[in-house]
C-alpha cells in the first residue's frame, strides 16, 4: 500500500515541478511587462532603464567577466567568514549547550553584543582595519557568528534526552555520547543555524563592501551608481540576490543529503 | 526489613527495599514520586508493574535502570547496589529512542560498537550478533532502512533488537507498546513473549520488568503483576498470574484471564478515579 | 602609554561621552530621527505585508501567483537596494523609509503566510460545519490563529528594519560626505571620518544595541496584550 502511494508521488513530482515553474515564469513575465510599461512611460533611462537595457548590460558585464570577478571576490570573502565563524561558534555553542555553568558565564556577554548588529560595527572596524579586505571579512564573520552560535546552542538543547539516556543504558562513555549522539542529533538544527548565518553574512557583505571595500559586488553597485549607469546597478543587485538564493539552496541541499531523517530538513524544503 | 545487600537469596535478581525518590529543592517544594517501595524481582520472571497515570511507575523503572538514584532505601541487582546505567540492564523506552541518523543495522549494533558490551568481540563476532538479533525480531531484510522509514511496530522491534544485542541480564521496558494501535499491540505482545523465550525452559529466560497501564496486557504477559498506588507511588499488592505458558490467543479468552483482570482492576479502580480528577 | 592619548576608548571616557551627547541633545535627536524613519517604514511594510500574507494563506491562487515575486526579491537585502533608492529619491528621509519598508516587508509577509497556513485544518472544518462565511472565518479564526506567527514576523521585521536604517544612514553618511539627513547611523560615520571620536562611536553602538532590545521587548509586550489567551 505504501508503495503505490510512493509510485504516484514519484510520477506526480516532475509534473508538479513543471507546473510550479510555469507559474513562476508567468508571474515574472507579468512583472517584466509592467516594468517595461513603466519604463516607457517615465522615459528616463537613468531613473528606470528598460528591461532590455538591463539585459544588454548583463550580457556586457558577463562578457568582460566583471560580474564573475566581483562575485568571486564577495563569495570568497563570505566563505572565509563562514569558516571562521563556524570554527568559533560551533565548538562554543556545543560547550555552552551542554554545560549550564559555561552557559551562565558566557551568556550575558553574548546577550549584550547580540543586538549590536554587524553593521553598527562598521565605523569602529573602519577605524581599526581601514578600507580593504579585512573590513568586510570582520563584519561578515561577526554577522555570521551570532546566528550560528545561538542556533548551535538551541540545537544541542533540543536533543531528545531519551537518546542520551538510551546510550547511557548501553554503557557508552560520556565523551562518546557527545560525539556520537549529541552532535548527530543536533546536526539538523546546526544546518538551520548555518543557513541563517549564511543569510546574515551575505547581507553584511553588501553593506561592508558598499562602505569600505575596493572590490566586490557591493562596491560594484556603488561604483555604477555614482556613474549613474543604472542598468549596471540593477544587474549587480540581481546578481547579489541570485547568489544569496544559491548559497541558501546549497545549504538546504547539504541538509537534505546528510540529514534526510530530520523534520527540520523536510520543513526547509 | 533491613537492607542487607550481600545476603540476598539466590533466586532474586533485583531488589528494591523501602526505595523512595524525591524531586525538587527545599523541603517545601519537593515532589515525592515514589515512597517506601519494596519489591523483589525473581530471576527469569516476567514482572509487570501497573498503576494509574502519574503513579511513579516510570520512576521505579528509572531507579532500576540507574538513570535515577534513590533518595531513600536501596536498589540492588544480584546484591550489588545500582547507581549508574549499564548494558546489564537494557532499557526500552516508550518512544523507542532510536538514533534517527543510524540505519536499523547501525542502531542495533550501537551498543556493541561504542559500549562495554562489545569489548572482547571482534568485528565478525559483532556482525554476527547484530544479524542474529535482527533476525530474532523478524526484521531481516530491513537492515538498511532508517527509523523514519519504518512503521511504529517495526521501530519497536528495532529497539528490542538493540536491547538484545547487548545481551542484558535484565530487560526494563517502559510502556513499549503504548504508541501502537490495538491490533499491532496484540501481535507485538505475542512477539515479545516469543523473543523473551516463553517457549523455552524457564532457566533460559531473562528477567523482565515491564510497565504498562493496560491491565489486560499485564495479565497476558506477566508471571506476577505489581499494582501501584498513586501520589506518591507505593506498592499496593502483588498478584500471581498462574496462567500456563506458552500463552496465546486462547489465553485471552480464558475465564481465569478475565477473573484476574477484574481482580486487578478492582485494586486499581479508586486510584485511577482519583488520578483522573486531580 | 595607551591611556595618555585622550582618544583611546576607556569605560570612563565612554560614559562621559554618553552623558555629553545626551545632554547636548545630539544622541536623543539622532535616535529619534532614526526611530521615526523606522516606524514609518515599518508601518508601511506591515500595512501591506500582513493583509497580503493572510490573503495568500487563505487563497492558494493568490499564494501561487505572488510567491515567485517574493521569493525572487527576498534574497536581495535592503542594503543592496539602497543605491537604487538614492538614485530615485535622493539621500533624504524618503529613501531611508523606502529601505526600511523593503527590509521589514519580507519577514512579515513570510511569517504571516506561515501562520495562516498553519491553522489546523480541523478548526477550519469546524467553522465550515458551523456555516461561517469566508470573511467571518478569516476574521474570527485565521487572524487570531495566525497572531503568534504574525508577532514573530513583526519582531523579526522590526529588528531587520532597525539594522537597515543604521546601515542606510551609515552608507549615506559615507557617500554624502557628512552633509545629509542625520540619524544615528550618520552620526557614527561622522565620528569616524571627521572627528575620529572612538568613544562616541562606541556610545552610538551601545545605543543601537539598546534600542534594538527595547524595540524587541516592545513588540513582544504588544503581542502579549493582543493575545491574552496565551500561546498553546
Amino acid at each position: 500500500m505504501a508503495d503505490a502511494a510512493a509510485v504516484t508521488a514519484a510520477v506526480d513530482a516532475p509534473r508538479r515541478r513543471l507546473a510550479s515553474a510555469a507559474v513562476y515564469l508567468r508571474t515574472m513575465l507579468v512583472f517584466v511587462l509592467l516594468w517595461w510599461a513603466l519604463a516607457a512611460w517615465t522615459a528616463n533611462p537613468a531613473l528606470l532603464p528598460t528591461p532590455r537595457a538591463v539585459a544588454e548590460a548583463l550580457v556586457e558585464l558577463i562578457g568582460d567577466r566583471e560580474v564573475f570577478m566581483h562575485a568571486g571576490i564577495s563569495l570568497g570573502r563570505m566563505l572565509i567568514a563562514l569558516v571562521v565563524a563556524c570554527a568559533l561558534a560551533v565548538p562554543l555553542g556545543l560547550l555552552m549547550g551542554t554545560s549550564p555553568l559555561l552557559d551562565a558565564i558566557i551568556d550575558p556577554t553574548v546577550e549584550m553584543l547580540r543586538p549590536i548588529s554587524g553593521i553598527a560595527w562598521i565605523p569602529l572596524a573602519l577605524f581599526i582595519f581601514g578600507i580593504g579586505n579585512a573590513l568586510p571579512l570582520f563584519i561578515m564573520t561577526y554577522a555570521a557568528f551570532f546566528p550560528i552560535l545561538l542556533g548551535t546552542i538551541a540545537g544541542v538543547r533540543q536533543v531528545d534526552r531519551r537518546l542520551v539516556d538510551a546510550a547511557r543504558t548501553m554503557g557508552v562513555p560520556q565523551r562518546t555520547i557527545l560525539t556520537r549522539v549529541v552532535v548527530p542529533a543536533a546536526l539538523p538544527a546546526l544546518l538551520v543555524a548555518l543557513r541563517l548565518g549564511v543569510a546574515s553574512a551575505w547581507t553584511a557583505v553588501v553593506a561592508a563592501e558598499l562602505i569600505g571595500a575596493p572590490s566586490g559586488l557591493g562596491y560594484a553597485v556603488e561604483w555604477y551608481r555614482e556613474l549613474l549607469m543604472t542598468p549596471q546597478v540593477m544587474v549587480f543587485i540581481g546578481v547579489i540576490g541570485l547568489l544569496g538564493y544559491a548559497c541558501d539552496r546549497a545549504v538546504r541541499e547539504v541538509a537534505a543529503r546528510y540529514t534526510p531523517w530530520a523534520a527540520e530538513t523536510r520543513a526547509m524544503a | 526489613m533491613s537492607a542487607q545487600a550481600s545476603a540476598v537469596p539466590d533466586d532474586i535478581k533485583l531488589r528494591l527495599v523501602n526505595a523512595g525518590k524525591r524531586f525538587g529543592g527545599s523541603a517545601g517544594t519537593q515532589t515525592i514520586a515514589v515512597r517506601d517501595f519494596t519489591l523483589d524481582v525473581r530471576r527469569g520472571e516476567f514482572l509487570v508493574i501497573v498503576g494509574p497515570s502519574g503513579c511513579g511507575k516510570t520512576t521505579v523503572l528509572n531507579l532500576l535502570a540507574g538513570l535515577e538514584r534513590a533518595t531513600e532505601g536501596s536498589v540492588t541487582i544480584d546484591g550489588r547496589p545500582i547507581d549508574a546505567p549499564g548494558p546489564d540492564r537494557g532499557v526500552m523506552f516508550q518512544d523507542y529512542a532510536l538514533f534517527p541518523w543510524q540505519t536499523v543495522w547501525g542502531n542495533v549494533g550501537f551498543g556493541l560498537a561504542h559500549g562495554p558490551a562489545g569489548a572482547g568481540l571482534d568485528a565478525a563476532a559483532r556482525e554476527r550478533r547484530v544479524r542474529d538479533c535482527v533476525e530474532l525480531v523478524g526484521l531481516a531484510g530491513a537492515e538498511a532502512k532508517y527509523p523514519h522509514q519504518l512503521s511504529g511496530g517495526m521501530r519497536q522491534r528495532v529497539a528490542l533488537a538493540r536491547l538484545m544485542a547487548n545481551e542484558p541480564d535484565v530487560l526494563l521496558m517502559d510502556e513499549p507498546l503504548a504508541a501502537l494501535d490495538a491490533q499491532t499491540r496484540m501481535i507485538m505482545q505475542d512477539e515479545l513473549l516469543r523473543i523473551w523465550g516463553q517457549d523455552r525452559p524457564a532457566a533460559q529466560r531473562r528477567t523482565v520488568v515491564f510497565i504498562t497501564h493496560a491491565i489486560d496486557e499485564a495479565v497476558f504477559l506477566a508471571d506476577r503483576v505489581a499494582v501501584m498506588t498513586t501520589h506518591p507511588g507505593r506498592l499496593k499488592a502483588v498478584v500471581d498470574i498462574p496462567l500456563s505458558r506458552p500463552r496465546g490467543d486462547a489465553t485471552r479468552g480464558h475465564p481465569q484471564f478475565q477473573a484476574l483482570s477484574q481482580h486487578i482492576w478492582s485494586l486499581i479502580r479508586d486510584e485511577a478515579q482519583r488520578a483522573a480528577v486531580t | 602609554m595607551a591611556t595618555s592619548n585622550p582618544r583611546t576608548p576607556l569605560p570612563s571616557r565612554i560614559v562621559m561621552a554618553a552623558i555629553d551627547m545626551s545632554v547636548s541633545g545630539d544622541l536623543p535627536l539622532g535616535i529619534a530621527t532614526s526611530l521615526g524613519r523606522v516606524f514609518a517604514g515599518f508601518a508601511f511594510a506591515a500595512a501591506i505585508a500582513v493583509p497580503l500574507g493572510l490573503a495568500m494563506g487563505a487563497a492558494r491562487a493568490v499564494e501561487r501567483n505572488v510567491d515567485p515575486l517574493i521569493e525572487t526579491f527576498r534574497p536581495i537585502a535592503a542594503i543592496a537596494i539602497l543605491p537604487l533608492a538614492i538614485l530615485w529619491l535622493g539621500t533624504g528621509t524618503a529613501a531611508a523609509v523606502l529601505i526600511v519598508a523593503y527590509a521589514a516587508f519580507f519577514p512579515i509577509v513570510v511569517n504571516t503566510l506561515a501562520g495562516a497556513k498553519r491553522i489546523p485544518p480541523t478548526l477550519l472544518r469546524a467553522a465550515a460545519t458551523m456555516g461561517l462565511s469566508r470573511f467571518t472565518t478569516i476574521r474570527t479564526i485565521i487572524v487570531p490563529g495566525a497572531l503568534p506567527a504574525i508577532g514573530v514576523g513583526l519582531r523579526i521585521g522590526m529588528g531587520v528594519a532597525w539594522t537597515a536604517i543604521v546601515a542606510a544612514e551609515l552608507a549615506v553618511g559615507a557617500k554624502a560626505g557628512g552633509g545629509g539627513s542625520g540619524g544615528i547611523g550618520q552620526m557614527m560615520f561622522i565620528f569616524y571620518a571627521y572627528s575620529i571620536e572612538l568613544n562616541r562611536i562606541i556610545v552610538c553602538m551601545i545605543a543601537v544595541g539598546l534600542v534594538a532590545l527595547l524595540l524587541d521587548r516592545g513588540i513582544r509586550t504588544g503581542m502579549r496584550l493582543l493575545m491574552p489567551w496565551g500561546v498553546a
